[in-house]
């Protein structure tokens, strides 16, 4: 027997303070379908990066048709055949298909770009993939799925003969991901080694050979498709020890009254989500990346428009068109992306901890700085935040320090509601712990937190009860009885 | 801890603007001691005061994270607009209030195109530019407004004490209420927090939109009050006033540390670099250099203020590491 198209042999991969991928080995065969499995955070990305030589930094070895290769950049690896088809189609709208199919490899001739060549070469992939739109025009006049078919025709450009597709459906139609899947069947057929990274079960079990499982960094399994079932391949997928810091330590505090209510709510990102939060509640958002959970939280904070739906505080219907409306009401949001949607990098501790709440330290128009900072000190010993210095630049604090500072801002507004999107992402292992008895804290002082979170551990471990999104809509809501990982991907996946 | 202090030093650009200026101040005495003389530093203050108004306002846009092209042309707004009422005996004061609202209703009107429209602030008032342009020229029919009357002109711009004209204390009351807006009121915080993460400061709270908006109407009085001082120094009020005065208006901001990317600056060091730039101007034309070369030594510095941004940058990005590290 040849040897593999691709063999991973003990590949570990480590940032710091992370370790990404543990002791990998697989290996690939040629002119194969393999589906790489796995949550958000399994290892997944990495592994896809170490083959196509975004890092090339990592111990362990890839092989490539049984030699041993160590790609130090992504042209590397396209030359030596290994190409990629982009989850986030990146592309350059203004140029031609043909352009974007040959950028950084055109033909020329005399040292200008050979037209006539890159324009025949493009149309001879095209015809291949039984594309029906020329090489000459503009991207950006093209639909999603036609613009993924330029991702494989790039990869066809370059001969490669191996192809990674990473979440390729996420945006297209039904017929867009019927034409997809023929191509890669085609391709298949024709001896290219195509490996497959999807959240979407069903697809994996249509188009797939084999599957790779891998989870928290690890290698689980390798599997036939034709011998296992749905449930067997979520199990593999999950079972991992749940952190032994992800849990309550003080006794559930959910009370009667209700804070919020979210009846019917319709935006462009999600439709007819309804659910309502507790004093004293932690209600987690659980979902795969892209399911909305981030557009609905925004919505109602008033980030973002929606269409229709109401929206209760304390049993009284408001309306919230601007996030200074969801602050007068007693909201906050702590948001997804802390860097360049949570604090002013050129301000200090005490100013960006001032920023929501700049009105009450402000009497006859004038701010008063020392009352401002008494604020900052105030809530510094609260948080426990270091270094103890107002002045501090928060962008020269740790990532968990620096979203202390964003929770501490919305804690001097007084919010009742506190809405803490990934809140733990990025950070390390002790300012996790530390934010989840913050968390604690401020729901048994009657607070009620909605948490959206993408590590199951910490959704099953800190919520109360968890709402469950899949593709905009809410799939499930489980009370804390109920559970489980498994439970949470099934619906997550929309299973 | 200690190399964070270290850094705030460096952070602050007008402690060293001003040993700048003392030294520039120093090498034309050295080799023109005329220089030094009393009449002669007023005049360095008093050629600043026009620019100074314009860079004070204009500070507030570019702290936002915004720029303001349309300056110069809402300065002969104000100009043949307030001169064409005064030489129609409207009320001295009625004239000035009048000047000053119509400066901050032009400079609002680019904040609400930047605001509600959305369009970039460079393309925004790069139109407004033009527009107020041909405001100012319709007005008058192209020709200049005469004969402004004496009392507004002594008002204005007439000697108070020792031969120092009343514009010039215009200029640092002016600079006074801006640095008290800038530093000590919530709006002016929200105008270095928008300028530094507009999202991040709307996702806390805040109507960036509004504050945006403030930010140019103040950039358009002091548009306004460099327009009044003009028209009072000159005794006519030109339509063509105030073309191209915004370059300079941004130089004296970025010299004084203001950063164009938003979020960074201030009203002492804005002022300072108006003056720096006041000092070496006279100090050429003392020393008898060609107005050629003038040009050049202008633009040398602003090129130099830039760089000296970018090494105390990168000073600061080394400091905090080994503050880190230690």
């Amino acid at each position: 027997m040849a040897s593999p198209a691709i063999a991973f042999e003990n590949v570990t991969k480590t940032f710091p303070g992370v370790k990404a991928l543990e002791d990998v080995s697989f290996t690939v065969n040629q002119g194969e379908v393999h589906a790489l499995l796995g949550e958000n955070g399994a290892g997944k990305s990495t592994l896809l990066n170490i083959l196509h030589g975004v890092y090339a930094q990592y111990q362990g070895s890839v092989a490539i048709g049984g030699r041993k290769v160590a790609f130090q950049s992504p042209s590397q690896a396209i030359g030596a055949g290994v190409a990629k088809v982009h989850q986030e189609i990146n592309l350059v709208p203004e140029l031609t298909v043909a352009q974007n199919i040959a950028m950084g490899y055109e033909p020329r001739r005399h040292g200008l770009i050979n037209f006539e060549k890159l324009n025949g070469d493009a149309r001879e992939i095209l015809a291949k993939l039984g594309c029906h739109f020329a090489p000459t025009v503009q991207v950006k006049t093209l639909s999603t799925g036609e613009m993924q078919m330029i991702g494989i025709a790039k990869a066809l450009y370059h001969n490669a003969s191996i192809i990674s597709f990473d979440e390729p459906t996420t945006a297209l139609t039904n017929n867009e991901t019927e034409h997809l899947f023929r191509i890669i069947s085609e391709l298949k057929q024709k001896g290219f080694t195509i490996i497959y990274v999807s959240h979407k079960l069903d697809e994996i079990f249509r188009i797939a050979d084999r599957a790779t499982v891998l989870r928290d960094g690890r290698y689980i399994g390798t599997y036939q498709l034709a011998d296992i079932n749905k449930e067997q391949l979520i199990r593999s997928m999950v079972g991992r020890d749940v952190s032994s810091y992800a849990v309550r330590l003080a006794p559930p505090c959910v009370r009667e009254e209700e804070l919020l209510r979210v009846e019917a709510l319709c935006a462009s990102a999600f439709s007819d989500i309804s659910f309502s939060l507790r004093r004293g509640e932690i209600l987690g958002f659980a979902g795969l990346v892209g399911s909305g959970r981030t557009d609905v939280m925004r919505a109602i904070f008033g980030a973002d428009p929606v269409h229709s739906g109401k929206i209760y505080l304390h049993g009284k219907p408001v309306h919230i068109k601007r996030p200074e409306q969801a602050l007068q009401q007693g909201i906050g949001l702590l948001p997804e992306n802390r860097k360049t949607q949570g604090f002013v990098r050129l301000m200090s501790n005490a100013d960006n901890m001032g920023l929501a709440s700049l009105k009450q330290f402000t009497r006859w128009l004038m701010v008063n700085h020392a009352k401002k900072r008494a604020n900052c000190l105030h809530y510094m010993d609260e948080i426990g935040l270091t270094p103890r210095d107002p002045d501090y630049l928060v962008s020269d604090l740790s990532g968990g320090n620096q979203q202390k500072v964003v929770l501490a801002k919305w804690l001097s507004t007084g919010a009742d509601i506190l809405i803490f999107d990934e809140p733990t992402k990025g950070i390390d292992v002790g300012a996790k712990a530390e934010i989840y008895r913050l968390m604690e804290a401020l729901v048994a002082q009657g607070k009620g937190i909605i948490m959206v979170s993408s590590e199951l551990p910490e959704v099953i471990g800190m919520s109360d009860r968890v709402v469950v999104m899949h593709e905009g809509r809410i799939a499930a809501v489980l009370s804390k009885q109920e559970l489980s990982e498994e439970r949470i991907l099934n619906y997550a996946m929309g299973e | 801890m200690k190399s964070i202090h270290v850094s705030r030093l460096f952070r602050n650009r007008s402690s060293s603007l001003v040993v700048v200026l003392l030294i520039l101040v120093m090498v034309f005495s050295i080799i023109n001691p005329i220089y030094l003389s009393l009449y002669n530093l007023v005049d360095i203050i008093e050629q600043a005061t026009i620019n100074g108004l314009l860079a004070i306002g204009i500070t507030f846009a570019i702290i936002t994270g915004g720029i303001d092209l349309s300056i110069g042309s809402t300065m002969a707004v104000v100009i043949v607009s307030t001169g064409l009422m005064l030489v129609n005996g409207v009320n001295l004061w009625l004239c000035l209030l009048a000047g000053i609202a119509m400066g901050f209703a032009m400079g609002a009107i680019n904040g609400f195109m930047v605001t509600k429209m959305m369009l970039q602030p460079f393309i925004a008032t790069l139109g407004t530019m033009s527009i107020f342009r041909g405001v100012a020229y319709i007005m008058t029919g192209g020709w200049p407004v005469l004969k402004i009357p004496k009392a507004f002109r002594t008002l204005v711009d007439g000697d108070i004490l020792a031969n120092i004209p009343s514009s010039v204390f215009l200029l640092f009351a002016f600079a006074l209420i801006c640095h008290v807006i800038l530093r000590h009121t919530r709006q002016g915080t929200y105008f270095l927090a928008a300028g530094g993460n507009e999202e991040a400061t709307r996702l806390s709270g805040v109507n960036t939109d509004r504050s945006r908006l403030y930010a140019y109407g103040l950039c358009g009085v002091g548009a306004a009050l460099a327009g009044l001082v003009m028209l009072a120094r000159l005794g006519t009020g030109e339509p063509t006033a105030g073309l191209g005065y915004e370059t300079n208006a941004i130089a004296a901001a970025a010299i004084g540390g203001t950063s164009m990317a938003g979020g960074r600056g201030s009203m002492v060091g804005t002022v300072l670099g108006a003056l720096t730039l006041s000092a070496l101007k006279v100090g050429l034309v003392v020393l008898g250099v060609d107005s050629f070369w003038q040009y050049i030594a202008m633009g040398a510095i602003i090129v130099v203020a830039a760089y000296f941004e970018v090494i105390q940058a990168k000073l600061e990005r080394r400091m905090s590491r080994l503050g880190r590290k230690g």
